[in-house]
């Protein structure tokens, strides 16, 4: 080709590219913005039920959970994050049992890998969507999950924990072992959660 | 021909002119009255140069997909004067080992250089406060000093980056000066005067880019990017292209000295969107069609400031959309772009432009009933 | 194959394990290695992995070969030696440039040095390191190693040791820059180097002459820590390799310890798994792409990029519970079932996806100053590419068809149709298309797959505490950015012995300097965010 035909016409295919792309941005002058406004949207936000956020451990209304203070979920924690401590306690008919004492989860530390959830047999802890976990104070990362005063909840039957890893995908339900405590778990739960939420902070 | 013009300033400009004429003598009038100017004007850079910043990161939000400052204020309005507020009382931090005299002095030069331009600017009817005969020479002389500033800040900061952005900058504004340049020059061609009063004033019934059709038109564009180049802002911001150079000859400063820079890089956008405004699109002339009286009419009911500000606001936008789409040059490319495309184009269009006035090619020759001044 | 290797090094011991592998002496592994490298119809020129091993007794270097024209032909080569105090292994950097920035590691980390090769500083560690921590007679005292404050300088002074023609062995010093280069710091804080990378780069005005890669700065010992966790709790580590090819390098491991312990997995994990594994694809090539137009300037780029990256992660987040660190694959499976929604979205996404790809091109892709800015910009020829081991779409942009998706199909990749995009230009646009045409070819896995997802268990049963038997497993997927690959040494334990990622990123970074010389600074920018390197990657 002629190179001054080449010069012009590369002036132009330029200026075509050129505009394509002042079309694009223009175009989106005018389209919605994908801006999120945080804490103004609190009331719509939706986060999803399987976000991992803090480690909970739910209680029932009778402020009974279902820790069994095995430790396996301590044994599990790859950082170290979760402090089970136990008592011995003996029971009416005289056997020794373990009883949890304390369950202390470090905010600081835990990676959110989901091992202790998925391990525990009893699926006594979960994590639950509260994500606006920012604070001054270093300190308040480290958190007993279990309430002062409770409990653990009696069994009737031991029932195994049907696909652990399936009802821990589901924090908003609870492991309910009574059959008749089926139905109020959920609220109550959730009463509990944001009780235990106020708590925290 | 004479219209109402129930907003424009003239009138108080010349009643203050003559109240100091008839109650201090020359000398002392001339002074208040250079002092009540450069009020005036300081007070107008800063509070253009604040409503650039809010207006730029505005636009460029809208053109990413999110909303910008929003929260003080209604849309976020008072953000840039609570940046403004922060700039001012940051510590300025001192560095060790820069050469002092120049590190300190390069922000004044940068600043002066668009204060010294800005002030020549005409905003509206007889609002201007210098009007040389050779009003497009000052513009390019003043505007240049603020290269010196850049040289200097890059040099003295002992910097790498810095030294090396300021090389940029140099071989850059030089380059474009020079397409900047040849780009006035085609229009003083054609509208046979260097005053930029007089400019405005030839330009009542045909802009100087209707006027001189396509040549003008090549004309302003060369002109557009040449100005983006030399003021640094994107495609062209290599200088202190972020990227590579952390932030190129300003680097080192800090508080109100980047302030300087910042509030410069902001006006010298402003005005070389004013100075297209008044020599390409008429400046705060309305539009005026020949004949039209009624419409005439219409058109000067808004006041000549107005005008002005709109023109130079629209050319503001179309930097701003140019400089949020594209990539950064390269510096290879940024001198190609200069010497093997504006410069040789420009030379040509200067030459035919000659041509075109002296055999009466252009629009107010052809149709003078519509266009002749 | 045998033969070949018998005929060099006749007392060799060759084993059949999973990989063909090689036992030599260290006197023997130079020309052995350099006889497979030339080996005419299958020239094994590509140095998957360099992995350094403390065995107790011995301390040795295992060689992962491949060969470039045949991904699927793979050959380890094993080598030690006994001697704890001064540790002295043969170089290959003559063969593979690969290799230069490996055996710094293995120096550095295990005090294995190499003979000739030209620059034995400690790559990932500091200089004044003490110990080395993959020993496994290292000890871990914070003392030794304190946190100082104190400004170190940087000595650009290299050591070696090399073997003259008699045989004996010269110590001495090479500098790395010449004395009066204009020595610029790329890093460790500057806004383009995607991380903590650190780049001495000398100039000739504005024209790069030589860079030096430093890298290290947070390293995290990935690999040590791994030693004393069981396989379930290393997984949650792979995450943060390269964070943006987190599900893909999650697989892999998976897939080794699967493969290692027999563990069968079921169907519609699989299913899943491919799914996840290209929806980070995706969302990994857009972040390169976005990147990569941020680095040339175009701020807008960057930000459309990220948008649409973040419908990917709301899939990601509803279905796994995280965004970037997505922790979904589990040995045996995956963690969760998918959400319900979970088709219904992704079906969504694909054609969303292809309308901002055509936006994509119609903005950046046909830009004059992007295509001067590209094209031609950063060459990595073919043999580069491989001697650098330079994989995944920058590879591929060098006309190396090396998509371990092809070549050592795992999951269901030998099920599902989609093509390897090839281009031989080598340069910055070449890797930039190759990455925008990955993002359709991703979304057409996803197609055949999304509908097709079979009922039943997302997790196979696996026991509680999971023991590997004894041996070496290898396995490789296509990360985001290129072959991702992990080892692992079992002693039979619930933890590795020794486990080893290959990261792309290494060898990405490892090609900068060839590649940038010559070329302007701004450029390099430019080049770094085409090899779309991620700093975690390379500081395991
Ligand atoms: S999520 Fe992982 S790191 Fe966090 S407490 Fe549970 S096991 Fe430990
Ligand atoms: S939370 Fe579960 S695993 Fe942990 S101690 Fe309690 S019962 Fe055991």
């Amino acid at each position: 080709m002629n190179p001054f035909i080449k010069y012009i016409s590369g002036i132009f295919t330029a200026l075509k590219a050129l505009i394509g792309g002042l079309r694009v941005t223009w175009r989106e002058l005018w389209r919605k913005k994908v801006t999120m406004q945080y804490p103004e949207n609190r009331e719509t936000l939706v986060i999803s039920d399987r976000w991992r956020s803090e480690l909970h451990m739910p209680h029932d209304e009778n402020n009974e959970h279902a820790c069994t203070a095995c430790g396996i979920c301590m044994n599990n924690c790859p950082n170290g994050t979760i402090k089970v401590t136990s008592n011995m306690e003996e029971t009416e008919d005289g056997k020794k049992k373990r009883v949890l004492d304390k369950y202390v989860w470090d905010y600081g530390t835990c990676t959110f890998c989901n091992l202790c959830v998925i391990t525990c047999p009893s699926d006594a802890i979960q994590f639950n969507n509260d994500f606006e976990g920012a604070m001054y104070d270093r300190s308040k990362l480290i958190r007993q999950l279990n309430k002062p005063g409770s409990k653990l909840r009696e069994k009737e039957k031991v029932e195994k924990p049907a696909a652990p890893a399936k009802e821990a995908a589901k924090p908003t339900e609870a492991p309910a072992k009574k059959e008749e405590k089926k139905e109020i778990a959920p609220e109550a739960k959730k009463a509990d959660e944001k009780s235990s939420d106020k708590e925290n902070k | 021909m004479n219209y109402n013009q129930p907003l424009e300033l003239t009138g108080l400009v010349s009643n203050l002119h003559e109240f100091f004429r008839d109650n201090l003598s020359p000398f002392w009038a001339t002074l208040v009255e250079g002092a009540l100017v450069l009020l005036a004007l300081l007070t107008l850079y800063a509070v253009i140069a604040l409503a650039l910043i809010y207006i730029e990161r505005k636009i460029t939000a809208f053109f990413q997909s999110r909303l910008g400052p929003n929260r003080l204020g209604k849309y976020g309005v008072i953000q840039s004067i609570a940046d403004m507020i922060k700039i001012l009382i940051k510590e300025i931090i001192h560095i060790k080992e820069v050469d002092k005299f120049l590190f300190y002095a390069a922000p004044f030069f940068v600043i002066v250089s668009s204060m010294l331009t800005f002030g020549a600017i005409p905003f509206g009817q007889g609002l201007q406060a210098v009007d040389f005969n050779i009003g497009i020479v000052y513009v390019l002389a003043t505007s240049s000093i603020g290269i010196i500033g850049v040289l200097l800040a890059g040099w003295s900061s002992n910097n790498k980056y810095s030294m090396l952005g300021a090389m940029r900058s140099g071989a850059q504004f030089i380059s474009y000066e020079l397409s900047a340049g040849f780009a006035l020059m085609t229009v003083v061609v054609l509208s046979g005067t260097m005053q930029l009063s007089e400019i405005v004033e030839s330009q009542r019934y045909a802009w100087n880019i209707f006027n001189g059709h396509i040549l003008a038109l090549i004309a302003f564009i060369i002109y557009l990017i040449s100005g983006h180049a030399e003021t640094n802002r994107g495609p062209f911001d290599l200088p202190e292209a972020e990227g590579e150079l952390t932030a190129g000859y300003h680097t080192e400063y800090s508080g109100l000295q980047f302030g300087f820079f910042y509030l410069a890089e902001y006006l010298n956008m402003f005005i070389i969107a004013s100075i297209a405004t008044t020599v390409f699109l008429g400046g705060w002339m309305p539009i005026q069609i020949k004949g039209w009286d009624a419409f005439n009419q219409i058109m000067w009911y808004i006041p000549s400031y107005v005008w002005f500000f709109g023109k130079a606001g629209f050319l503001v936008f179309l930097s701003l959309w140019v400089r949020w789409t594209f990539p950064r040059m390269r510096i290879d490319l940024l001198l190609n772009l200069e010497w093997k495309y504006l410069l040789p184009i420009n030379l040509i269009n200067i030459i035919v432009m000659v041509v075109m006035v002296l055999m009466g090619w252009t629009l107010s020759d052809w149709f003078p009933a519509l266009f002749g001044n | 194959m045998k033969d070949l290797i018998l005929n060099i090094v006749p007392d060799a011991v060759i084993e059949e394990k999973e990989k063909l592998t090689v036992t030599v002496e260290p006197k023997q592994l130079h020309p052995l290695v350099k006889a497979l490298y030339s080996n005419k119809e299958l020239p094994f020129d590509y140095l998957i992995s360099l992995i350094g091993m403390d065995w107790g007794d011995k301390l040795g270097v295992i060689y992962l070969l491949s060969s470039s024209k045949d991904m699927s032909r793979e050959i380890a080569i094993i080598t030690a030696t006994e001697d704890r105090e001064n540790p002295l292994l043969y170089s290959i950097t003559d063969m593979y440039e690969a290799a230069h920035l490996n055996e710094r590691e293995v120096y550095a980390l295990l005090g294995i040095r190499f003979i000739n090769n030209p620059d034995m500083r400690k790559f990932l560690l500091a200089e004044d390191w003490n110990g080395y921590p993959l020993r496994k007679d290292y000890n871990d005292d914070p003392k030794l190693n304190p946190i100082t404050i104190a400004n170190k300088e940087i000595v650009d002074i290299a050591p070696f040791i090399k073997e003259d023609e008699k045989g004996n062995l010269v110590e001495g010093t090479t500098d790395i820059f010449e004395e009066d280069d204009y020595v610029i710091n790329i890093g460790p804080q500057h806004p383009s180097t995607h991380g903590v990378m650190h780049f001495r780069t000398a100039l000739n005005g504005e024209v790069i002459k030589k860079i030096d890669v430093h890298s290290g700065y947070i390293h995290r010992g990935i690999e040590k820590m791994a030693e004393s966790m069981t396989y379930p709790q290393i997984l949650h580590l792979t995450d943060r390799l390269d964070y943006l090819s987190a599900s893909n390098n999650r697989h892999a491991l998976c897939m080794c310890v699967e493969k290692a312990a027999g563990i069968e997995v079921p169907e519609r994990a699989q299913y899943i798994r491919v799914i996840m594994d290209e929806l980070n694809r995706i969302s990994s090539h857009l972040l390169a792409w976005a990147a990569h137009c941020n680095d040339l300037g175009g701020t807008t780029a960057f930000i459309y990029g990220v948008r649409e990256r973040e419908h990917v992660l709301d899939i990601f987040d509803k279905t796994c519970g995280g965004r970037l660190i997505v922790n979904y694959n589990v040995i045996g499976g995956v963690m969760n079932d998918i959400y319900p929604d979970f088709q219904k979205d992704v079906k969504a996404f694909i054609p969303y996806m292809r309308e901002k790809l055509v936006e994509y091109d119609n903005f950046f892709t046909h830009n004059p100053i992007t295509l001067n800015r590209m094209i031609n910009v950063g060459n990595l020829s073919y043999e580069d590419a491989v001697s650098y081991a330079v994989t995944g779409p920058a590879g591929r942009g060098s006309g190396w068809s090396c998509d371990v998706r092809i070549h050592k199909p795992y999951s269901l990749y030998d099920k599902v149709k989609f093509k390897e995009i090839i281009r031989t230009e080598g340069d910055s646009y070449a890797r930039y298309l190759n990455r925008l045409d990955e993002i359709e070819q991703a979304l057409q896995i996803i197609e055949q797959l999304v509908d097709n997802i079979p009922e039943g268990e997302f997790k196979a049963k696996t026991k509680p505490i999971i023991r590997l038997p004894e041996g070496q497993f290898y396995q490789s997927v296509e990360a985001g950015k290129g072959e991702f690959a992990v080892f692992i040494e079992s002693k039979g334990d619930k933890s590795p012995y020794r486990i080893k990622f290959r990261s792309p990123s290494f060898a990405a970074v490892s090609a900068m300097p060839i590649i940038s010389e010559g070329e302007l600074l701004t450029d390099f920018i430019g080049i770094g965010g085409s090899m779309d390197y991620v700093i975690p990657d390379i500081d395991r």
